[in-house]
């Protein structure tokens, strides 16, 4: 029976073959919108999950309040207060790192980028893992070193400076001479790609002798719940700082509360394209409203034969209402692919652009969404011209001329 | 002769009116979503410039770090600016009067509320005080600008006064900046960015802040009939050399007024022909469905043509009866989608300013509204092409016989 419609409205389209494909036309172009925005911000927010997961959500990042993240402002971390966080409840282990932007020269060529200092004692771990850093070739830092450094994967490639930078050069940064013994491997974007790795002591010296941190990272034990952990190391920290409640100066965050404020700002911006270009979707759904209206004028005469030898109102209804449901498929279908490939040339791009970590993402849900999405738009639409088709007269609809 | 185009191809629109009505429903929704949000990007833009505009364009802000890494760059940098700085850019020819300042986020209490906010140190003598009265956004609405001999004074922005803290703040109230109380003795007046800071004197942050001799800025006023790029290039040339650096090396940013306004004029034109350009989907599909609408009827009016063309109807009169039928349609969907548009963008600006974001008004250009208008006559006439030329091209013998 169901087949009887499906052919039906098959051959409808067949004998109007370019109003048919115009129809489709506005679906699928609102469909391959949706779709692509869809996959790039859902890509965008996968790669940014990934990185946090990676890390491991048993993290914690304490910095200075105010500023950005804590640069520009008055208050600082310091020795003391990492002390304090490394011997707390909960804290497996934590370590602090500077991170200042710099002038590197490596002949007669100057350049500033992002030196970071890392701690090489025992709480380097917590840093190396937070920060994804792998030595690819040479060596890490390690304990002894002093004037030693690892370098981003950008600047032995060249992207830096007009020369490559190899393992053994000499570069001078901030007027001392260092020598490049490691190169890290590719982690995705130019800006962490085209850092210099130095040790803290040898940074804190070059950044101006006081060792305050850009900010701490801390191991909670496994098995403890990271929000608890961080509640109790804030009352320390203000406890040890001289604070009251709620006028702390410094602000503890877990993984999990970055992840979410990432997230929420990337829903909004996505809801707001989406929105944007949901609206084609209307516009293509009232050109099947359009369609499917022309179409029971021009078959007064069949739905009235039809009536006639005894077709009820109700399969009338699901005549025009499966063959406005198919042009809203099909233009879905057809829509995903275009969208598809739409996504795929961004993410491309963004490769080509040195952003590496970004995948345009097309889970299953999308896909089986947008295309029930685009079948109930197609029906929404058919929907006034099929009761209008299935309510006429056969006497009035087979004297229509 | 072009009245009868149009009175017939009104006639037919209005013989068939679901159909008209919905392929201009589809015209009309596209062009409210692009009107709408081109006059907000647009209105946003205008209001902006206008206030940098009140404001002049003698002014240069010269702040630590290569500029690449954004407003930043100067508390991330390792290379600072100090008091010798500024004298170098005190005596280079065309600057006018030239002042440092720091800036840190500080912890601010008023009334057990403790909030961080920025907090600027601005020099008190005579030639500072001139670059303060003169600078256009640090006019003050209420109490007096900080004067040489001042130690705990401040001056507060507009939204530090009456939104960061529960209670307003009044002039003669005290703030505690960094444990030291500060009397309020000026408010500003509104102004996008010094809104939401605090000004002390200089030497008084020095002391707090601990930093006897490092500057966060200096902001300069160029003199009468100097050319601020030019200035620039000659600030850039004489730190440069002060500095000891290579052109190109500069740790340090220079920006004239004018770039700072053509730098934000960038950023959002760019948001907006992005939104619109998104939007502007939805105009394609509406002509699409134009397209569909002016086939169909073609076909339905085989007939007429045929008879037209009997009756000595020409191919010419035929593709322009057709094309300005879809003209029209278009036209049509344009003068509403303009009409909701308007309704729309000034339903935004109602938002914006409940917000807080009084400066904000739309905008509608005559360009904007002749441009949406063209466009979509344009639209509907473009997508009837096809149509019309394919009803032109008819036989008139054939045109009889299809039934």
């Amino acid at each position: 029976m169901i087949q009887d419609y499906a052919l039906f409205a098959v051959k409808s389209f067949k004998a109007r073959k370019l109003r048919t494909f115009l129809t489709m036309l506005g679906i699928f172009v609102g469909i391959a919108a949706v779709v692509s925005l869809v996959s790039l911000g859902q890509g965008l927010e996968n790669a940014i999950t990934e990185q946090f997961e990676s890390l491991g959500t048993n993290k914690l990042m304490i910095t200075a309040k105010g500023g950005f993240y804590g640069m520009g402002s008055s208050a600082s971390l310091d020795k003391d207060d990492l002390k304090l966080i490394q011997n707390a409840r909960g804290i497996r282990n934590a370590g602090g790192f500077v991170s200042k932007v710099g002038s590197v020269e490596l002949g007669n060529e100057r350049k500033y980028t992002w030196l970071s200092g890392m701690p090489q004692d025992e709480s380097k771990k917590v840093i190396s893992d937070i920060s994804s850093f792998k030595v690819e070739s040479g060596r890490d830092l390690k304990n002894s070193d002093k004037f030693k450094a690892v370098i981003g994967s950008y600047l032995a490639k060249g992207e830096v400076f007009d020369k490559k930078v190899r393992i053994g050069d000499k570069i001078v940064i901030e007027g001392r001479k260092f020598e490049v013994i490691g190169i890290l491997a590719p982690i995705g974007n130019p800006q962490d790609d085209s850092q210099i790795i130095i040790p803290l002591d040898t940074a804190v010296e070059l950044f101006g002798g006081e060792e305050t941190y850009a900010a701490i990272m801390a191991d909670v034990i496994d098995g403890q719940n990271p929000s608890a952990v961080a509640e109790s190391l804030t009352r320390t920290l203000r406890r040890h700082r001289g604070l009251k409640e709620g006028e702390e100066d410094f602000s503890i965050q877990t993984f999990e509360e970055m992840l979410e404020s990432f997230s929420s700002i990337l829903l909004i911006v996505q809801g707001v394209l989406i929105g944007i270009a949901a609206i084609s979707l209307v516009v293509g759904g009232i050109g099947i409203m359009n369609t499917m209206y022309t179409s029971v004028f021009q078959r007064t005469n069949e739905i009235g034969i039809m009536k006639a030898i005894g077709a009820r109102n109700s399969d009338i209804l699901k005549i025009f209402l499966i063959e406005s449901g198919f042009l809203g498929i099909v233009g879905g279908a057809v829509g995903i692919l275009i969208g598809f490939t739409i996504g795929k040339t961004i993410e491309f791009s963004a490769a080509q652009a040195g952003l590496e970590i970004f995948k345009a993402s097309f889970p299953w849900y999308l896909i089986v969404g947008s295309l029930l999405f685009s079948f109930v738009v197609g029906c929404a639409a058919g929907g006034f011209p099929a009761i209008q088709a299935s309510r006429l007269k056969p006497v009035d609809a087979l004297r229509y001329e | 002769m072009i009245f009868d185009y149009f009175s017939l191809a009104f006639k037919s629109l209005t013989g068939r009116s679901v159909r008209t009505w919905l392929t201009m429903i589809g015209i009309f929704i596209g062009i409210t979503a692009v009107v709408s949000l081109i006059s907000l990007g647009s209105g946003l833009q205008d209001s902006i410039n206008a206030e940098f505009e009140s404001m002049g364009k003698n002014r240069i802000m010269i702040t630590p770090g290569g500029g690449q890494f954004g407003p930043q760059g100067g508390e991330m940098s390792i290379g600072k600016m100090t008091e010798q700085d500024l004298n170098v850019v005190r005596k280079t020819k065309g600057v006018d009067v030239a002042t440092g300042y720091i800036s840190k986020s500080s912890k601010v209490k008023f009334k057990d509320e403790l909030k961080f906010l920025d907090v600027w140190g601005f020099a008190t003598d005579s030639e500072s005080t001139e670059v303060v009265d003169r600078s256009g956004f640090l006019e003050l609405e209420k109490g007096r600008q900080l004067k040489q001999g001042d130690r705990f004074k401040a001056i507060v922005g507009d939204s530090i006064a009456y939104d960061s803290f529960d209670k307003e703040l009044r002039i003669g109230d005290t703030i505690d900046v960094e444990g030291q109380g500060f009397k309020i003795i000026g408010i500003q007046k509104p102004s996008t960015m010094t809104d939401s800071s605090i000004r002390i004197p200089l030497e008084v942050a020095r002391e707090i802040y601990d930093s006897p001799e490092e500057i966060s800025g200096i902001f300069v006023l160029t003199s009468e009939g100097e050319e601020p790029a030019m200035v620039a290039d000659r600030l850039k040339r004489g730190l440069r050399r002060f500095r000891n650096l290579d052109e190109g090396e500069e740790d340090f940013s220079v920006s004239t007024a004018e770039q700072t306004i053509a730098q934000l004029n960038t950023i959002l034109s760019l948001v907006t022909i992005f939104l619109s350009g998104i939007a502007a989907i939805s105009l394609v599909v509406g002509g699409i469905g134009i397209m569909n609408t002016m086939y169909t009827t073609v076909l339905e009016r085989t007939r007429e043509i045929g008879i037209m063309k009997a009756i000595g109807a020409t191919n010419r009169n035929i593709l322009f009866l057709f094309l300005i039928e879809s003209g029209i349609l278009g036209l049509a969907g344009g003068i509403v989608g303009i009409m909701l548009g308007f309704g729309i963008s000034k339903i935004g600006e109602f938002i914006a300013i409940q917000m807080g974001a009084a400066f904000f008004r739309s905008s509608f250009s005559v360009f904007l509204i002749v441009g949406s208008l063209v466009f979509s006559f344009v639209i509907g006439m473009v997508s009837g092409a096809l149509p019309a030329r394919q009803a032109a091209l008819l036989q008139p013998v054939e045109a009889f016989r299809g039934k």
